[in-house]
């Protein structure tokens, strides 16, 4: 039953996967199999990822790409499917944070609220629009959104991201109830605090320096998402929709304290 | 057919608890499939005799016992961890498949049935998590995958004695995920929804209310949650750690 972890020959179309936990997944999903189609903003970062791709064996197309911008998503689409002829899976990975994350509420302007939204969350709701028709025109199809521990829980003077990420769990479950029936599923990646070389300085700054805060006492590190990319990109997760697979060093399981401080509490009489 | 090495459980020992219901023999051949070493506690003897029957096929050193661990019976424990200790001197992987269904009105449930059903689910998982959670300390190296119902967050109608014991192993797998991390031991849920290991007619299965409210359509079978069992139990699961992960046809995130 574990042949169905392969992508042989599976098509991913991915958002943002030139740098950090997108090149991590795309590196994983190359070796896996998966012949990739990467979007981004910027052209350097997707190009030096196709190359990767490329030299694993497997096919890759770069579509550089505001995913702000929905007919620059409609025409990534209709690109991709010109040079592959199907759409397998799409990871909406591209990801935006505030320019200066601690602001207070009352400092944070429109355009910056507009922005992480119209990245993080109308990104992904215009990439899944734009595969939902020609997936279900095949009858199948994964959506995968990466999202955040912040989409669950709050962060101090965070909010646009911790909105976006929250409603792009959201966007999941409800892409999963109504995409069902056309034999679409849809489930997003929980990262917690994974420092990459991409995460913008100011976001890094508000993250734990160690794990001494968090129950697995160290952080993750982008290769933690790739087989878990992998498992959701492929057949081996089927009959999971709707769901999240949280990647967070027991982060919400516990909330973020010092590890090991507890106190010890007799039976009482 | 390219999979990543990351999924691998060569070499490694896992121990896996059935209370009961008819999906441990997939259970076992997918963590005999990647590579693991399989040695089976079941509750009885009629649970163990399909899983060592399944595993037959597939190389490594297999093996089991029917042990009633969760009754509280130091000897029952013993008797597993003798058997056990026989053919492996460490566990990698603890598995508690600790779903043994139970569905009757609260007016109809006796103290003896809540005991039980307390008994064979929680208490079950809580002794070998004790057990084998302390020898893989000791090693500091562990995988645990507690396998609730997705009843642990949601409420039924005749479900309330075995929803209570799977919320009781989701928790139990949260706190434990936390005392355990920093000696490099995961600690998980695999959450499931209706399922069945027989193989059974779309059309007929779909003349169930549950299956037509299922967003999938179909209720699950043990190989829908064999791989995800895998990773959950492979090193490379490294930093998801007292978290459920769902694999229900779509339920959990239904109205």
């Amino acid at each position: 039953m574990l042949e169905t972890f392969s992508l042989d020959g599976k098509v991913v179309l991915i958002t943002g996967g030139g740098t950090g936990l997108g090149l991590a997944m795309v590196r994983a999903l190359a070796r896996a199999g998966a012949n990739i189609a990467l979007a981004g903003r910027r052209a350097a970062p997707i190009e030096g990822a196709a190359q990767e791709v490329v030299d694993l064996g497997r096919e890759a197309l770069v579509v550089t790409t505001d995913v702000t911008d929905s007919k620059q998503v409609d025409q990534l689409v209709t690109t991709t499917l010109d040079r592959f002829g199907h759409i397998d899976v799409l990871i909406n990975n591209a990801g935006a944070v505030q320019e200066n994350v601690r602001k207070p509420l009352w400092d944070i302007t429109d355009d910056e609220w507009n922005l992480v939204m119209n990245v993080n969350l109308s990104g992904a709701f215009f990439c899944a629009r734009a595969v939902s028709k020609p997936m279900s025109d095949r009858g199948k199809g994964k959506i995968i959104n990466v999202a955040s521990g912040f989409g669950m829980r709050a962060g101090r003077d965070i909010y646009m991201y911790c909105c976006s990420k929250g409603g792009m769990i959201q966007l999941t479950k409800v892409l999963s109830f109504n995409l069902a029936r056309y034999g679409i599923t849809a489930n997003s990646i929980v990262p917690g605090f994974i420092p990459t070389t991409s995460t913008d300085s100011e976001i890094r700054s508000t993250l734990p320096r160690s794990g001494d805060f968090l129950p697995t006492g160290k952080l993750g590190t982008p290769e933690d998402l790739g087989p878990i990319a992998v498992f959701l990109a492929s057949e081996a997760s089927d009959y999971m929709t709707g769901e999240m697979i949280i990647a967070d060093g027991g982060g919400l399981a516990a909330g973020i304290t010092p590890t090991g401080h507890a106190p010890v509490v007799a039976l009482e009489l | 057919m390219p999979t990543l090495p990351e999924y691998s459980l060569a070499g490694k020992v896992a121990v896996l608890y059935t209370a009961g219901g008819d999906e441990a023999p997939v259970l076992a051949q997918a963590l005999a499939e990647s590579g693991a070493a399989v040695f089976t506690i079941a509750r009885r003897q009629e649970l163990l005799e399909p899983v060592l029957a399944g595993l037959k096929q597939y190389p490594g050193e297999h093996g089991g016992i029917a042990a009633d661990v969760g009754s509280g019976s130091s000897t029952e424990l013993g008797k597993a961890m003798d058997a056990l200790g026989a053919s492996h001197d460490h566990v990698d992987i603890l598995v508690n498949d600790v779903r043994s269904m139970f569905a009757q009105p609260l007016s109809e449930i006796s103290i003896e049935e809540w005991d039980q059903i307390q008994s064979r689910n929680v208490r079950a998982a809580f002794v070998l998590c004790k057990e084998l959670g302390g020898r893989m300390r000791e090693r500091q190296y562990g995988r645990i995958v507690n396998l609730v119902s997705l009843l642990a967050e949601r409420g039924m109608v005749n479900g309330s004695a075995f929803a209570a014991s799977q919320a009781a192993v989701l928790s139990l797998t949260r706190s434990l995920a936390v005392e355990l991390g920093t000696s490099n031991i995961r600690v998980n849920a695999l959450g499931t929804g209706w399922m069945t290991a027989e193989d059974i007619p779309l059309e007929v299965q779909q003349e169930e209310l549950l299956v037509r409210y299922t967003p999938l359509r179909r209720k699950g079978h043990p190989r829908d949650i064999g791989p995800l069992l895998v990773y959950l139990a492979s090193e490379s699961c490294d930093y998801t750690t007292g978290q459920a992960v769902y694999v229900d046809g779509g339920l959990n995130a239904h109205p």
